[in-house]
């Protein structure tokens, strides 16, 4: 969840390595979008990674580890 | 003879030269200028250089016994090209080899037959690549240190460079590394024999270099470029004086001299044939005088000691040389689309030159040190607006990123990663509270989780060889040592091991990921 209009799918189409138009806006996703200030939520878990200045901190507390 | 090539003629070459503010380049009747260029690298990665001269200029290279040198020949026009090598430290250009020179054993006769080799040997091949080279250096606006630094420093910048090895190693006579001093003419009747002849001898020069370096600030001042002097000049070549100096390193205990005696006396030779002056900082052209046993070889350095030598001011006392990193990266011989991680970055001197070399692979680089994690961020941010300047449109992305993590706890699904290449941490405590004696266990268990079963494989640098490998015992069933390159890291010795990750898969031991 960006918030980008990358419009991706939520998996990948089967065939994608056919699909340009898909990879493109993968790679776009991948190498050319940064996030700077957000965070990454864990699918499972719902815990989120904050993100700021571009690097996203994982450390795990001493609780979770 | 000098260098053993076999010129083709090249039309156009003259010309090419005269655009480069020369005079002919021609080397002997209309034959292409063909250079013997001599490379230091990293001890351990002569192979791994030779391989990259291959690869980027088609050349074969020799491997000298020497160790941290290897030789190859390219025409004199590569000398871009061979400045872009990543792999080598410093380069200098071949005057003569000899394979097995026979010194007198008498310390007189010895140092007289190299005072008599100086009008024997072939210098103006050699000379003419040290033009050219030079000439490229002034295309590019290189802030040349020496200049803009008060005497004292340039005077502790060279001690820092180039006497290191000296101190430690005179008393035994093993190996020493000396340069003649400033005033060739007032040695006559110093003292070299004492160990610490070396470093007395910049102290009493300090005076003499003063006295020129006041010389000096008037001419820089005056001249706009403000590079070395002389250098303003280089296009009326005969008339101006050179200045040089002769940086000798001698290896093995069957010499009868040392090489401050060595430096002295070849020097002194050197200035008679040439009417050059002799200048320990001020320097235009550096010969180099390397004795390694029977081997001798006469060269004029390409690049300048003190940018390359010891990177430890830049980032910080423990950054990898980009030079070893690179020797790292290309041992693992990453593949286009490889993920390449690594998990102890620093301040990223790894990742950073894997994603300016391999662009097609994907580099991911972590520390949990806040600080450290910070100056890796800034690093890449440099390499991006390095990119930007050449590009006006939009700026190439770099595939590198950078996450602050944990190493026994890596944010990166199992069997996900190609490559694992890392400066194992020594003395140093990492996140958890474990010692290094279980830590690297730890960081070995979990970086083979992460690699890919078979295929997968890891390069890491450590000091700790005793700990390495107790802990690579450990985990025989993930991991097997293929290879190990013995490395000298800031002077201490250290390993480079490679180690391929075995077919057996990884326990989901992590279940909070």
């Amino acid at each position: 969840k960006l918030g980008h209009p990358s419009e991706l799918p939520p998996e990948p189409v089967p065939d994608y390595e056919g699909d340009e138009e898909f990879l493109r806006r993968v790679h776009h996703v991948l190498l050319e979008v940064e996030v700077l200030e957000g965070s990454l939520q864990c699918p499972d878990s719902g815990r989120r990674f904050p993100i700021s200045k571009g690097v996203p901190n994982m450390l795990l507390t001493e609780d979770e580890a | 003879g000098a260098s053993g090539f076999a010129p083709s003629p090249q039309p156009g070459m003259a010309e090419a030269a005269g655009e480069a503010g020369l005079g002919p380049a021609a080397g002997r009747e209309g034959a292409e200028l063909a250079a013997v260029i001599g490379a230091t690298v990293p001890t351990g990665f002569e192979q791994t250089a030779a391989e990259e001269v291959q690869e980027k200029l088609g050349s074969a290279s020799r491997i000298s016994r020497d160790r941290g040198k290897i030789y190859f020949e390219v025409p004199a026009r590569s000398l871009p090209e061979v400045h872009r090598l990543r792999s080598v430290d410093n380069l200098f250009v071949v005057v003569q080899e000899f394979k097995d020179y026979q010194f007198k054993e008498n310390k007189e006769d010895a140092l007289k037959d190299l005072e008599d080799l100086v009008k024997k040997l072939s210098w103006s091949d050699p000379l003419k690549v040290w033009e050219l080279n030079n000439s490229l250096k002034k295309k590019k606006t290189k802030r040349k240190k020496h200049n803009l630094q008060s005497p004292a420093s340039r005077e502790k910048l060279s001690d820092g460079g180039e006497e290191g090895g000296a101190d430690q190693n005179n008393t035994n006579d093993q190996e020493d590394c000396a340069q003649t001093p400033v005033a060739v003419e007032a040695t006559g009747g110093q003292d070299t024999e004492n160990p610490q002849g070396v470093t007395s001898r910049n102290g009493v020069e300090e005076e003499e270099d003063n006295e020129q370096s006041g010389v000096k600030a008037e001419v820089q001042a005056s001249s706009e470029s403000g590079t070395k002097a002389g250098d303003d000049q280089t296009g009326e070549g005969e008339a101006k004086v050179l200045r040089f100096r002769v940086t000798c390193n001698r290896a093995g205990d069957k010499h009868s001299f040392t090489s401050n005696e060595a430096a002295r006396d070849f020097g002194g030779a050197v200035q008679e044939h040439f009417q050059w002056k002799a200048d320990m900082t001020n320097f235009d052209v550096e010969v180099l005088l390397n004795i390694h046993n029977n081997e001798v070889v006469v060269g004029i350095a390409l690049t300048e000691e003190s940018l390359h030598r010891r990177n430890i001011t830049h980032f910080g006392p423990t950054t990898l040389r980009s030079t070893l990193a690179y020797g790292m990266l290309r041992l693992c011989d990453p593949q286009p689309t490889d993920i390449i991680v690594d998990p102890m970055c620093g301040t990223g001197a790894i990742p950073i030159e894997g994603a300016a070399e391999w662009p097609h692979c994907y580099h991911i680089a972590g520390d949990n040190n806040p600080q450290a994690v910070k100056r890796a961020a800034n690093n890449i941010c440099s390499l991006l607006r390095k990119n930007e300047s050449k590009d006006s449109s939009t700026a190439l992305g770099v595939p590198l990123d950078i996450i602050q993590w944990d190493i026994c706890n890596l944010p990166l699904r199992t069997g996900s990663v190609d490559i694992v290449v890392t400066d194992m941490p020594f003395g140093k405590r990492i996140g958890s509270k474990k010692k290094n004696w279980d830590l690297y266990p730890a960081c070995l268990m979990e970086m083979g989780r992460i690699c890919t079963p078979g295929t997968g494989r890891a390069v890491l640098l450590t000091q700790d060889k005793k700990c390495f490998a107790k802990a690579l015992s450990r985990v025989g069933h993930i991991w097997r040592r293929a290879q190990t390159v013995w490395v000298n890291v800031g002077g201490l010795h250290a390993a480079v091991y490679l180690l391929r990750r075995t077919w057996e898969r990884a326990e989901e031991r992590r279940s909070f990921w």
